[in-house]
């Protein structure tokens, strides 16, 4: 299809809508009213959810952490710690970030601009995230070991099924990391691409 | 005239544009309705700050765009289209099937372009003059004009290669 015809079906899909006016005043306050749950509030929830579970469990170690007696059970604790507080805030913000952009007052232009830098930012931090699953996960078994069973991890007989599991949980990781990888090129390259055109301006 | 019946107005007087924008940046039925009434939602949350310094239909498509942008889309994207069962919804029996399916084809063609291309597109296809669209969209009128024989040249070629 060349311009001109797009041009002429649009216009024949206008008058097509012309004719076709659903919309009663009702429906239309009804609307300003109800505001849908914008899907990124459904994300401020679920992350808001698995930050308060983090963070509960962050107040857990703490509680607890005297328990880890030695150097290297301490440095674990102080590990899962860091992301178990650090973590959440750092995705929380950056959906804050995407959802105060002003579409009220930017032009189309600047909007796309702040957006894809805004999602950019954010798809980056949960990246970021999901390699740093390998090392807590690593961080998480000892810790847990010692205050769940008061197990020394490091110096503990381990049974072959822990291998198992462990080796079992590597490859789940493994292969969410590179789908998380993957999804996270194809979405930043495009917006990549579509920054880089705004900035060299024609 | 109170606000609400003014806006009201409004909506109906646009409330086929509204329909398009949201078929362009959606790609099903649950998405398109959700972006229509974010539109509205935030046509009426900034409907007391319009200061009548722009015509009323170049705040109307800035807003109804720039909310299609940060409107977070669902990956269900169908190929070969926008994805939408009906673009057209009649009351009747009297459906045209053809239309439909040059539609669709229009629709697959906007669909192709990227986000900034889409607007510029969309604009046009509404009649816009390049100095209302540089003004919505925050371009200048050469760069507007510039960009739009590119889009020309694309779908020229996809015509060419298919």
């Amino acid at each position: 299809m060349e311009l001109e015809e797009l041009k002429n079906l649009w216009t024949e899909l206008s008058d097509e809508l012309e004719k076709q006016k659903n919309l009663t005043d009702k429906i239309i306050m009804n609307m300003t009213q109800q505001r849908y749950t914008n899907k990124f509030e459904k994300i401020t929830r679920y992350e808001s959810v698995g930050a308060v579970i983090c963070f509960l469990v962050a107040i857990g170690i703490l509680w607890k952490f005297e328990e880890l007696d030695t150097w290297y059970l301490k440095l674990c604790g102080g590990i899962t710690l860091a992301f178990l507080l650090i973590m959440p805030v750092l995705v929380l913000r950056a959906i804050h970030q995407i959802k105060k952009l002003n579409i009220l007052e930017l032009n189309y232009r600047d909007t796309i601009v702040a957006f894809e830098k805004a999602r950019n930012h954010l798809l980056m931090i949960q990246q970021f995230g999901i390699y740093l699953s390998f090392v807590l996960f690593f961080t998480t078994i000892p810790v847990a070991s010692k205050l769940l069973s008061n197990k020394d991890f490091f110096i503990m007989e381990k049974e072959f099924s822990l291998y198992v599991l462990i080796g079992v949980v590597m490859v789940f990781l493994y292969f969410f990391a590179r789908w998380g990888y993957r999804s996270y090129k194809k979405i930043t390259n495009s917006a990549e691409n579509i920054l880089n055109e705004l900035d060299n301006g024609v | 005239m109170t606000k609400e019946q003014k806006f009201t107005e409004l909506i109906k007087d646009n409330e086929g544009v509204i329909f398009k924008i949201t078929t362009v940046y959606t790609n099903n039925e649950s998405d398109q309705k959700d972006l229509y009434q974010d539109i509205v939602y935030q046509l009426w949350k900034s409907f007391d700050s319009f200061r009548n310094e722009s015509k009323i239909s170049t705040w109307m498509y800035r807003v109804a765009l720039n909310t299609a942008i940060s409107h977070l889309r669902s990956r269900k994207k169908q190929p070969g289209g926008s994805g939408i069962d009906k673009i057209v919804q009649r009351a009747t029996e009297n459906e045209d099937q053809e239309f439909e399916d040059r539609l669709k084809i229009l629709y697959a063609q906007i669909q192709k372009l990227n986000v900034l291309e889409k607007g510029l597109m969309l604009l046009l296809l509404e009649g816009k003059k390049y100095q209302e669209i540089a003004e919505i969209t925050g371009l200048t009128e050469s760069n507007v004009g510039t960009r739009i024989s590119r889009i020309k040249q694309k779908l020229k070629s996809r015509i060419l290669k298919s």
